[in-house]
């Protein structure tokens, strides 16, 4: 019985007894002889009552102590049983007290000035807890972004930033931590993976990080292209190997996401297209957006008001003349040097004649690529080959976790091997896991064709860690070949990806959604058909530092862009390079000074972060690693760039929390990629808790026990009862 | 008096239920592992769909050894509150021999109390019925389930272990999951 149903009774009793009463005095008007009955009676239980309370006083609390302790147990049980029955899904709970709750929410802004943007975003962090806590969060940034700007803003107070060497930076914001004053600490992890750090979050407080950035707007089929990551393709890193070297140990476990349902990593996004031109059509790939004209240009923005930063963000518009000149040159003159970029465009693809190619195909058939992924790409294998010349030889290679090649060595195309290919197109089929290594090695080692061109398209979706050891070993047997990349899914590896077909002098394609990857291929075919300028080289005049190092090919309708500083305004610049098979040159003398919204001085920190990106791809192939620091440390102090040695830091003066508060860490982890090919599961419960329920039983059995016996041994039983 | 010795009689008894309720769910544990061990033996010697007992709906499909702390349990498919008292389950949807990330929750206060002292490093082996597969511990972590979640990708030959933490915490149901990551050995 619990303390229940003993309320119960006693109400019970009350009624009972008013009822009583009720009949009782009817009764002494009709029958005063039962009336003198029912008083006697009454009496007697009133003094029975009374006597009971007085011995049982303190029984009367242990029973109501005993009766609690039995509700605590059947709570418990229950709690346990309903557990139990949710086979899946989170035990959401409000015990706010015991876990930090901090989420983050995101919101771009970015101005588009010509071929450079400015982007700012901003980290809202959210602590829903009542305790202090410290925000760490790991967020992707595009391609060659140049970091130089943060600030925070606490209340109504806004506080900028500096660029610090990390141990420096790392310094400053602990103390700052530690003494309760709010601090914030950006560093770079790996190459577009960042970090921020933001310490003594108030409980229920809101505090906005904005990061600021540059980024190079990219051109190709004939329209400009902005692609924004937001979430990072959770990594694995085989075993053996060693992990990245340049990038030292990945600190977080890979496996874990955000769930779902937290009211976090929410997105919102404005863009500016500055521009005197109308363009003929501006397209956002993966999200809806209102797109709107105004004075000078266009502004978009999101439709869907709680978008989540869980798929990049990606933005094309094409200009309505395509008047585009064969070489632009744009300058900006800080006193000291000259920063110079170059847009060099391809010629029209009437004049270009195909020139003979060796083209080896290499497809990715791991799990992961099963569904839509493989069929579309099989799709765009077969068209690759339908769009080969007559003159051209190929082979194809499929791997996971091992490498299959159709021709031990490329072939002619005859109605036989192309038979052969597409049967082995037919039969490819996705399974087992992503072994990059060997396929790409069986590819480049193999013999090359003299006067033929060898394009190498690699195609997967995977995610690597080991991405050094794999440029190097490409970069070893590399040759001649030019590499072609193709990325599928939402975030792969680009890094690795982009630095592979600039070291093969080819093109990276990254493609979202696996049902473009058809598309997107086939446009790739068309356009590596025909390369129209080979073997590029420009004359910048002496000690002049530009990037890319290597130059790649020209292709019709993929420009190309390239940084330099220059010790003086160049006079003229000269550039040569291979046509249809014969010599080509042209000299550039007439340029535009970089002006307007967007800074010259923008031009010198992205030619800084080109610089820097050189120093960083020069220590993977050999290059001694403390000098290289010490080079990169200078450029970034002097550009005040975030670089993977240089931190942007922010430390507020004020104390805000008192040393005897706790700081909780709250690691929050990103959003698992849209549209991924895994999956998340939930936990189930995995508790049962009978210790507790033992131990609590227990207690009360005995208890009640040795009451029975106690107050037996005082009152003899009235009767044995039918339950003891 | 008689109604206190009633009431008192009826608290002895609800305590009693209770107590043989919560004993009973270790010696449960126990006693099902011992079924499930001979269901296996079944199972390995072609016996199609051995059932551990008359009335299961689940069945044995690996074992987990951890030699270091002399461990050796029978994991279940399905990973229902149910199947959790009887052993470790697997939460896989697909069937075992067909998963490559492979990962198994139980009981943090019966089979899986273990998890506490396992260590980085530590071997982990699974049998099942076509193979037998070794693993050591490479991450060890506590994850708030409100927030984080498990990645399952099967591009990743991988066996992660899942249970409630804090390991002696007073009820069930709390959002703490302590997650242990093997990675296959020698490869």
């Amino acid at each position: 019985m619990s303390k229940h149903t003993s309320l119960e009774d006693s109400r019970r009793q009350d009624q009972a007894a008013t009822i009583r009463d009720e009949l009782e005095k009817r009764a002494r008007v009709d029958n005063p002889h039962l009336a003198k009955r029912l008083s006697d009676r009454k009496r007697r239980n009133t003094a029975i009552n009374n006597s009971t309370r007085r011995i049982m006083r303190w029984q009367d609390r242990t029973l109501l102590v005993l009766g609690a302790i039995l509700v605590v147990l059947f709570v418990i049980r229950t709690e346990t049983a309903i557990a139990d029955k949710q086979a899946w899904g989170l035990q959401l709970k409000n015990d706010t007290e015991t876990y930090t709750q901090l989420a983050v929410n995101t919101d771009i802004q970015l101005t588009v000035t010509g071929l450079i943007t400015r982007v700012e975003a901003i980290q809202q962090f959210i602590n829903s807890s009542s305790q202090w806590a410290e925000g760490i969060y790991r967020f992707p940034l595009p391609q060659g972004a140049a970091v130089d700007q943060m600030r925070i803003k606490v209340g109504e107070r806004v506080l900028e930033s500096e660029i610090q060497e990390n141990n420096r930076a790392r310094r400053s914001y602990e103390k700052a931590r530690d003494a309760g004053r709010t601090a914030t600490i950006v560093e770079q992890q790996r190459r577009n993976q960042f970090e921020t750090r933001l310490a003594n979050i108030g409980p229920g407080e809101t505090i906005e990080i904005t990061i600021s950035y540059l980024q190079n707007v990219s051109y190709s089929d004939y329209s400009y292209h902005l692609r924004l990551p937001m979430t990072f393709t959770p990594r694995w890193e085989p075993s053996q190997q060693s992990t990245d070297t340049l990038a030292g140990t990945l600190s977080v476990a890979p496996q874990l996401v955000a769930a779902s349902s937290t009211t976090s990593h929410g997105l919102k996004l404005h863009a500016n297209l500055i521009s005197a031109v109308e363009f003929s059509t501006i397209e956002s790939r993966y999200h809806d957006v209102d797109i709107r004209q105004v004075e000078n240009g266009y502004r978009i923005e999101l439709l869907n008001t709680h978008e989540l930063a869980d798929r990049d963000f990606e933005l094309s518009w094409t200009p309505t003349l395509q008047s585009s000149p064969s070489a632009s040159l744009t300058t900006f003159n800080d006193g000291e040097s000259v920063y110079a970029q170059l847009m060099l465009a391809p010629p029209l693809a009437d004049a270009i004649n195909p020139q003979p190619r060796e083209v080896i195909l290499i497809i990715d058939t791991s799990g992961s690529m099963q569904g839509a992924s493989l069929e579309q790409a099989k799709n765009a294998l077969s068209h690759a080959l339908n769009s080969l010349g007559p003159e051209d030889y190929f082979n194809l290679l499929e791997f996971n976790s091992s490498t299959q090649q159709l021709f031990t060595q490329s072939v002619p195309i005859t109605q036989a091997s192309l038979y052969e290919a597409h049967n082995f197109i037919t039969g490819l089929d996705a399974n087992g896991g992503t072994n990059m290594a060997p396929a790409l090695s069986a590819a480049l080692t193999m013999p090359e064709m003299p006067q033929l061109m060898r394009q190498v398209v690699f195609i997967t979706d995977g995610a690597v860690g080991n991405e050094t050891e794999l440029l190097q070993m490409i970069a070893k047997n590399l040759g001649g070949s030019r590499m072609f990349t193709v990325a599928i899914g939402h975030a792969p590896n680009s890094w690795f990806m982009r630095k592979t077909a600039e070291i093969g002098r080819g093109s990276y394609v990254h493609i979202g959604k696996p049902d473009e990857v058809e598309e997107q291929m086939s446009l790739l075919w068309n356009r590596i058909q025909l390369p129209a300028l080979t073997d590029i080289c420009v004359a910048w005049g002496d000690s002049a530092e530009f990037y890319p190092e290597t130059i790649p090919d020209l292709y019709a309708g993929e420009p190309l862009w390239l940084l330099a500083r220059l010790p003086s305004e160049p006079t003229m610049i000269g550039l040569c390079g291979n046509l249809n098979g014969l010599e080509w040159s042209l000299n550039v003398n007439g340029w535009d000074a970089a002006a307007g919204e967007i800074g010259g001085d923008n031009l010198a920190k992205l030619w800084a972060r080109k610089k820097i990106e050189a120093l960083e791809d020069s220590l993977m192939f050999g290059a001694d690693p403390e000098l290289t620091q010490l080079e990169i440390t200078g450029l970034a102090l002097d550009y005040g760039l975030l670089t993977r040695h240089t931190s942007l830091v922010a430390v507020d003066k004020t104390t805000r929390r008192n040393n005897d508060e706790p700081l909780t860490q709250s690691d929050i982890p990103s959003l698992l990629p849209a549209g991924s090919s895994t999956h998340t599961v939930g936990y189930p419960p995995t508790a049962s808790g009978w210790v507790s329920q033992l131990l609590l039983s227990l207690l009360v059995l005995l208890l009640s026990t040795s009451m029975l016996l106690l107050s037996g041994s005082r009152l003899p039983m009235m009767k044995p009862s039918a339950k003891a | 008096m008689p109604r206190h010795h009633w009431i008192l009689a009826a608290v002895a008894l609800t305590a009693a239920i209770f107590l043989l309720n919560a004993a009973w769910i270790p010696v449960k544990a126990e006693i099902a592992q011992q079924l499930l061990e001979r269901a296996w033996l079944r199972t390995l010697a072609g016996v199609a769909d051995a059932k551990p007992w008359p009335w299961a709906d689940t069945r044995a499909i690996a074992i987990l050894e951890v030699p270091r702390l002399g461990q050796r349990l029978v994991v279940l498919e399905g990973s229902s509150g149910r199947n959790l008292a009887f052993g470790p389950t697997l939460v896989n949807t697909t069937p075992l021999n067909e998963s490559a990330d492979r990962i198994l929750s139980g009981h943090r206060d019966t089979h899986f109390s273990f998890l506490k002292d396992l260590k980085h490093g530590d071997l982990l082996r699974l049998q099942t019925d076509k193979e037998v597969r070794n693993y050591r511990v490479s991450w060890l972590e506590a994850v708030d389930s409100r927030q984080q979640q498990l990645v399952m990708d099967d591009t990743v030959e991988r066996l992660t272990l899942l249970t409630c933490y804090p390991f002696n915490a007073a009820s069930a149901g709390g959002p703490m999951r302590w997650v242990v990551t093997a990675l296959p050995e020698n490869q």
